[in-house]
């Protein structure tokens, strides 16, 4: 599991970084115990659920400057932490983590952080930052970590050819795993490297005869016999490097070396016919190994002490030609790979999702150069280039995403504005005939004539149209002239009226409080309708005056970013370059190393095919 | 000795091989690396490669920074604070519903149709939450209907909705649309509220 992988399984976001001592993997793979309270940060699980950390990073610092986070403050810079590295963005992160550590934090907590901080860095080539890291651990760490932190010490100390510490390191290892394995074939390795041949022999040959119980023990194996099998025969034991030689599987990735090592002991044991059996299995294998290459001189080399010349002298003669095709077709590999195209291939053949440290080039891509570079695809330094190559191709591809969409967002701000600018003299014009003033002193005064009709008991004044003509026609009648007489028809009319009058009055006064009740709520109901369309008036002004800001801010904005985004790009692209041509480099020196080896290969073989016919001149025998 | 000359000419025992079979683990996996890579990593070509990480590391800050900035400023552009709504799609257990798709309605107007893969359900089992629409609304009342489509208990087809009338005032307003489980009823559930 990578790293940076484990370290967010333990870390576990969802606790926090104080709560997470005693967190495991399970505990954080129980998504139960996340409760999310910011949608937000919900938003950026989302997308690190997915591994689509750069999404997830750019949501989370946005929502972050924005503060949709109260919530989740803590958690969220432990996952960014945790985000940056398996982004591959590990300087941020080991910024976030040291910041992280020089708190209050549980002892168990920071020691593994350090470590999964240390390992990183040594897979990125920071040997020294590892080793400080290593440095920093102070307690013990749970037991399977203890071991690999240990195991990465003496690894650091190997490559730095501190081999004594290196074996100090690793010699009280006790145990019966793998790791022990691996602690004892590295022991091995610093011993034969130091020099000290007996004493690796012995670690190397127990490892040697191990049984293994997975396929990574087997190639341990296999390693362990290929390493003390060459150690012995430069020390001039071939009888027990062939022993060691003959336990490599035959057909494992150590298998070719393994068997010219069992010609070459053959040879120093003076079997060269034995010696012909490995190698003649070598020559039907595939050109491109170094040993296959290395057989087809050893065989005719065998094969002229077996005196049998003429045979010796066609291999040599196959061989030269196979390595002059060979060399030629290296030529136009790395013609292929200095003009820039193959590393295309690797940005192009898969999509671009997955970016940072996860992502491993699985599948060699389908071009006549991933052949040759076998070996150099498989190690850290040509892997982590390669890494970098792609998350810059991605940054690259990003920047060029927004490139463009800022063009739209510039010409949608333009829009807007003109179209503000057209729309403003009509909203301008309305709100000039809407005279609020005016409505508002025309509601006090129906307010202050219902106070008046109220005080007065005024019923007549809230009185219908037509109850109103009415009481008109009434009191029309009770001045006509002639109802005036003394009369009894005049009397019964003036009595009539009277009921009418009353009957009348009586009605507008019993409904006088129910429709004043009535006039003050609409007219209440008016008073708020005017301050809410003063509410609303008052937005208006504000947004007439805020609007032209808002869009110069905005303006700025994109004004600000546009030349950011060609910087940057400008930048990547350097980068790019930069980056292509290191792998560039790497790669062309590893094909020129087969090239001069194959050179060599070639001139010893013409100087021993010359020999062949000198001695066939000196003899006066013509090879067969 | 008619072969003396050849012997020479010849690498001795296993020479090259040797210095390349002299394999050594690069790291406690037991990964192999060949001598012939590890002597070209040079020092000069460690510094090198550190050079260019480092300045790869600094450029992931600087256009992180950047898509941050962008980011914001595509949110104020097309969805200001004050009409915006945004639709949350989470999910609670998801043991008697298989999400396939959300689709959302607003005032009868479909404006979202969402499809989720494998890997984008598997988020949101694990507790992330995705935004499945953003708009911009009017102050008022709005109806919201979402419909929710999958596989329900038994593997059988289901397609439920929810719906609510939502009050949009001035101001940003997020709904989560949610997924839980019944357990009483071994049913799912789906209700659209607030987020709170």
């Amino acid at each position: 599991m990578p790293p940076a992988r484990q370290l967010l399984n333990w870390l576990g976001f969802a606790a926090g970084l104080v709560a997470c001592s005693g967190a495991t993997a399970a505990d954080v793979e129980d998504s139960n115990s996340i409760v999310i309270e910011d949608p937000h940060y919900g938003e950026v699980l989302y997308y690190f659920y997915q591994q689509d950390y750069f999404p997830a990073i750019v949501r989370l610092l946005a929502a972050r400057q924005q503060q949709q986070l109260p919530s989740h403050d803590a958690e969220a810079e432990l996952l960014l932490g945790g985000m940056y590295l398996s982004y591959g963005h590990h300087l941020a992160a080991a910024e976030i983590f040291e910041r992280l550590l020089a708190d209050n934090v549980d002892p168990d907590v920071r020691d593994r952080t350090w470590f999964f901080l240390a390992k990183i860095w040594y897979q990125r080539g920071y040997l020294e930052r590892s080793q400080q890291a290593l440095g920093e651990i102070s307690g013990e760490l749970p037991q399977n970590l203890q071991r690999e932190a240990l195991l990465l010490e003496a690894q650091i100390l190997i490559d730095s050819g501190e081999y004594d510490q290196a074996i100090a390191r690793l010699q009280n290892w006790r145990g019966k795993t793998e790791w022990a394995s691996y602690a004892k074939f590295n022991i091995g390795v610093a011993l034969v490297r130091s020099g000290r041949v007996d004493a690796a022999a012995e670690l190397l040959s127990d490892l040697g005869k191990l049984n293994p119980f997975n396929n990574e023990l087997m190639a341990l194996r296999d390693k362990a016999n290929l390493a003390l099998g060459y150690a012995l025969l430069q020390e001039g034991q071939a009888g027990a490097a062939k022993a060691s030689l003959q336990r490599v599987r035959l057909e494992g990735p150590f298998s070719n070396k393994a068997l010219l090592g069992v010609g070459w002991a053959d040879v120093e044991l003076d079997n060269f016919q034995a010696a012909l059996a490995p190698w003649m299995e070598l020559k039907g294998r595939d050109l491109l190994d170094s040993a296959v290459q290395e057989s087809m001189l050893a065989i005719p080399y065998a094969m002229a002490k077996l005196d049998s010349i003429g045979q010796a002298a066609d291999h040599y003669l196959n061989a030269t030609e196979a390595f002059r095709e060979e060399t030629e077709r290296l030529e136009k590999t790395i013609q292929s790979i200095e003009s820039g195209d193959f590393f295309g291939t690797f940005v192009n053949s898969s999509s671009l999702d997955s970016t940072g440290w996860y992502w491993q080039l699985e599948t060699l891509p389908d071009a006549v150069e991933s052949r040759y570079l076998f070996h150099l695809l498989a190690t850290h330094e040509f892997q982590e280039g390669l890494k970098n190559y792609r998350d810059l191709n991605y940054l690259y591809r990003n920047l060029e995403t927004w490139q463009s969409n800022i063009d739209v967002y510039s010409n949608m701000l333009e829009t807007r504005r003109e179209a503000y600018s057209v729309r403003l003299p009509v909203i301008e014009a309305a709100l000039e005939r809407a005279d609020l003033a005016a409505m508002v002193g025309r509601k006090l005064e129906f307010d202050s004539t219902l106070n008046n009709i109220e005080a007065g008991t005024d019923w007549l004044a809230l009185a219908s149209r037509a109850e109103f003509a009415t009481w008109g026609e009434i009191t029309g009648l009770e001045k006509t002239p002639a109802l005036q007489s003394d009369i009894p028809e005049a009397a019964e009319a003036r009595d009539k009226i009277d009921l009418l009058k009353g009957v009348l009055q009586w009605q507008l006064e019993r409904a006088f409080g129910d429709r004043l009740w009535r006039i003050r709520r609409e007219l209440r109901q008016t008073g708020e309708a005017l301050v809410d369309t003063q509410r609303l008036r008052r937005k208006i002004d504000e947004s007439m005056r805020n609007e032209p800001l808002h869009f110069a801010a905005l303006g700025g904005r994109v004004e600000d970013l546009y030349p950011r985004i060609e910087a940057s790009k400008m930048r990547v692209e350097d980068a790019l370059s930069a980056q292509r041509a290191f792998l560039q480099t790497i790669a062309v020196r590893e094909l020129r190393a087969q090239q001069q080896r194959l050179d060599v290969y070639s001139i010893q073989a013409r100087f021993a095919l010359a020999a062949i016919y000198d001695i066939a001149a000196s003899t006066g025998e013509a090879p067969e | 000795m008619p072969m003396a000359a050849l012997m020479i000419c010849l690498a001795g025992p296993g020479s090259t091989a040797f210095a390349q079979a002299n394999v050594a683990p690069d790291d406690a996996t037991g990964q192999v690396q060949t001598n012939a890579a590890a002597a070209g990593e040079t020092v000069s070509e460690r510094a090198q490669a550190q050079s260019l990480d480092q300045e790869v590391q600094a450029l992931k800050n600087e256009v992180l920074d950047l898509n941050r900035d962008l980011f914001l400023l595509e949110e104020d552009l097309l969805f200001p604070a004050n009409s915006q709504v945004a639709f949350f799609v989470s999910m609670d257990v998801g043991e008697y519903f298989a999400l396939d798709s959300v689709n959302i309605r607003i005032d009868g107007k479909e404006v979202s149709n969402y499809l989720y893969t494998r890997r984008e359900v598997d988020a949101l089992i694990r507790g992330g939450v995705h935004r499945a629409h953003k708009a911009n609304l009017k102050t008022g009342e709005h109806e919201v209907i979402a419909v929710f489509t999958g596989k329900g208990p038994h593997g059988r087809d289901y397609r439920r909705g929810a719906t609510v009338t939502i009050d949009k005032g001035i101001g940003a307003k997020y709904l989560e649309l949610e997924i839980t489980d019944r357990v009483i009823k071994q049913q799912p559930e789906f209700v659209i509220k607030d987020w709170e």
